[in-house]
């Protein structure tokens, strides 16, 4: 219970220091806005021009971007230690602080970093979901949103694991590995859309590398009424849990990581 | 058994090199960071770890702090191995980096304080009465409220030192703690340790290149380069085997020659200044100031005192460091 305490006092100082800079702030969270809502304006006018892209209706595919949105920048704005500050960690030696500290070694990573900026992300995100579930429409019941609220959290236990691998590089190289960027980034990219239109290759990686396609689009579907493959219920439930999978392992591999943390010098 | 316990430790590290041209993959060369290191320290030990830059000083506090695991060898601090009981052990000892800041850069220091305090499982009651203690001592009361990036140097040494004995370490490793200090900076950090050295029987491991420091507050210095230890005993002992040499400098009324000198005396001319060193052990002095008044009439003569600086490099020197 402490350790939630921990986080969220550290949050609440994070989010001091960023207000140390308010023009700063203010700005950068602007210039967020324009580019996730740019996104978001290009998907509207490609799919403007067709009726629908396998069984999916264009609210259908807003639907999708506002979940992997919403999934990936809540994921920045909690989990920003592991998403983009690690690399800094490492070569400022704070990773050296933060071992010397009677916690465990991810909480203090967590703890190390938000970017509240991302904020305006989310509107944009939150903003697609309501547009989607609208045209869609979806017939919301109480499992359709324990299925939405599980599929996010899912997804952003499964990226925090995903951008951990990259972690590990860094420990061992104290560089940034920008081939892991692929499976997160460019899962983002891709996994903004139904996974059902890509080919066998791809909608295996974002089954059973990244598992993309169980967090998001088996939930998803669900909700919208087109149960991928005909699953039966109980799969929308199941599946997502492959993002909490991925993180177990990626932990076990970062613990086993840091025995072998080397420092940078005094 | 002593407080810490240090047998035959090693660390090597892999550096990878450059990719040659037609070369596939990069060379790897295996750097000996330490070479099978002992020591025993016993609680309430004030000890200064010294040599010269890239010695192994830093890795074996990483080690002894739980940041690094070593490669071989034994390591016991009041019977815990640091890297396998790292939140247990780190409870107990407290660090200080001179060059690297521990507190969080944009906000005020008490508010690290604060998060300190969650961070180390403190009361609140507890917490208050150290906090207080140490504010006092450390004469930061007016800067509390400042975040961390406007402190000066000196200021900032001192809110380092707080943050990092706010949980009663019974051991503090300082690395470097007076670096770029000024002088009355340096003197009040250097009362304040001995003080809670001498209060809390704090052990202190003192890194440092600064052997003012060392013989102001260390009773005892470890020695090591190339990753050995060279020397571990008192400071006063070590100094009486290098410190062999005196410098005196004399001016001449009119031109003189000082030819006449013994041979194992070296001298060196700066103006009117002649530099005389000798050994007191083959030249005594009675012998070597008679000599120096029968070449002519001496107007000044002064002798240099003995800068412990340059001890240390002649040892090092002799050491082949």
């Amino acid at each position: 219970m402490d350790t939630v305490k921990l986080y969220l006092h550290s949050m609440g100082m994070l989010l001091k220091s960023h207000f140390q800079y308010p023009v700063s702030f203010f700005m950068q969270t602007a210039a967020q806005l324009v580019m996730e809502g740019g996104e978001f304006m290009a998907l509207l006018l490609i799919v403007d021009r067709f009726d629908h892209l396998n069984q999916w209706t264009p609210g259908n595919l807003y639907f999708f971007f506002g979940l992997m949105a919403v999934s990936f920048y809540l994921t920045e704005i909690f989990g920003r230690g592991i998403t983009g500050n690690f690399p800094y960690l490492v070569r400022s030696g704070q990773l050296d602080t933060i071992l010397l500290r009677p916690r465990g070694v991810l909480t203090q990573v967590l703890c190390s970093a938000t970017d509240p900026r991302r904020i305006t992300c989310i509107a944009v995100g939150v903003a697609a979901l309501v547009m989607g579930s609208l045209q869609s429409p979806v017939h919301w019941s109480f499992l359709k949103a324990l299925a939405l609220t599980e599929s996010i959290c899912m997804s952003m236990i499964l990226l925090l694991g995903l951008f951990m691998i990259e972690a590990v590089f860094c420990i061992f190289s104290v560089k940034s590995v920008e081939l892991v960027n692929a499976l997160t980034y460019g899962g983002r990219s891709a996994c903004e859309y139904p996974v059902d239109i890509y080919p066998r290759p791809l909608r295996i990686l974002f089954s059973a590398v990244a598992p993309f396609a169980l967090t998001m689009h088996v939930p998803a579907a669900y909700i919208l009424d087109k149960p991928l493959y005909g699953w039966p219920v109980w799969t929308v439930f199941v599946t997502p849990l492959a993002g909490l999978a991925v993180f177990a392992v990626m932990y076990r591999v970062f613990r086993l990581a840091m025995r072998h943390y080397r420092s940078t010098g005094s | 058994m002593s407080y810490i316990e240090v047998e035959n430790l090693t660390k090597s590290f892999t550096v990878r090199k450059k990719r040659e041209k037609g070369h596939l993959l990069r060379e790897k060369t295996t750097v000996q960071a330490l070479k099978g290191i002992s020591l025993q320290i016993e609680k309430g030990d004030l000890i200064g770890y010294i040599g010269p830059n890239g010695a192994g000083k830093s890795t074996t506090v990483k080690i002894l702090s739980g940041i690094l695991t070593p490669d071989g060898g034994r390591v016991s601090v009041d019977g815990r191995v640091p890297w396998l009981e790292r939140k247990k052990h780190v409870r107990h000892i407290g660090v200080v980096f001179g060059q690297r800041s521990q507190l969080w850069w944009d906000v005020p220091i008490l508010d690290s304080y604060c998060l300190l305090k969650d961070i180390y499982r403190l009361t609140d009651a507890d917490w208050k009465t150290r906090l207080d203690e140490l504010t006092e001592k450390l004469d930061l009361g007016s800067l509390l409220r400042t975040p961390l990036r406007q402190l000066s140097l000196g200021q900032r040494m001192r809110a380092e030192l707080c943050g990092s004995l706010l949980h009663r370490p019974e051991l503090l490793f300082l690395d470097e703690p007076t670096i770029g200090l000024d002088a009355v900076s340096k003197l009040a950090l250097r009362d304040f340790l001995k003080e809670e050295n001498r209060k809390n029987g704090t052990t202190v491991l003192l890194t440092t290149h600064d052997m003012e420091d060392v013989a102001a507050l260390c009773r005892r210095v470890t020695v090591i380069g190339h990753g050995s230890k060279l020397y571990d005993g008192t400071l006063n002992e070590l100094l009486a085997r290098y410190d062999t040499k005196r410098t005196v400098t004399a001016r001449y009324d009119g031109e003189v020659s000082l030819e006449s000198l013994p041979e194992s005396c070296s001298m060196s001319r700066d103006g009117e200044d002649w530099r005389i060193v000798y050994e007191p052990a083959k030249v005594p002095t009675p012998e070597l100031l008679s000599r120096l008044q029968s070449v002519g009439s001496i107007r000044e003569l002064t002798a240099q005192p003995q800068n412990i600086d340059h001890m240390i490099a002649a040892m090092y020197r002799e050491m082949d460091l």
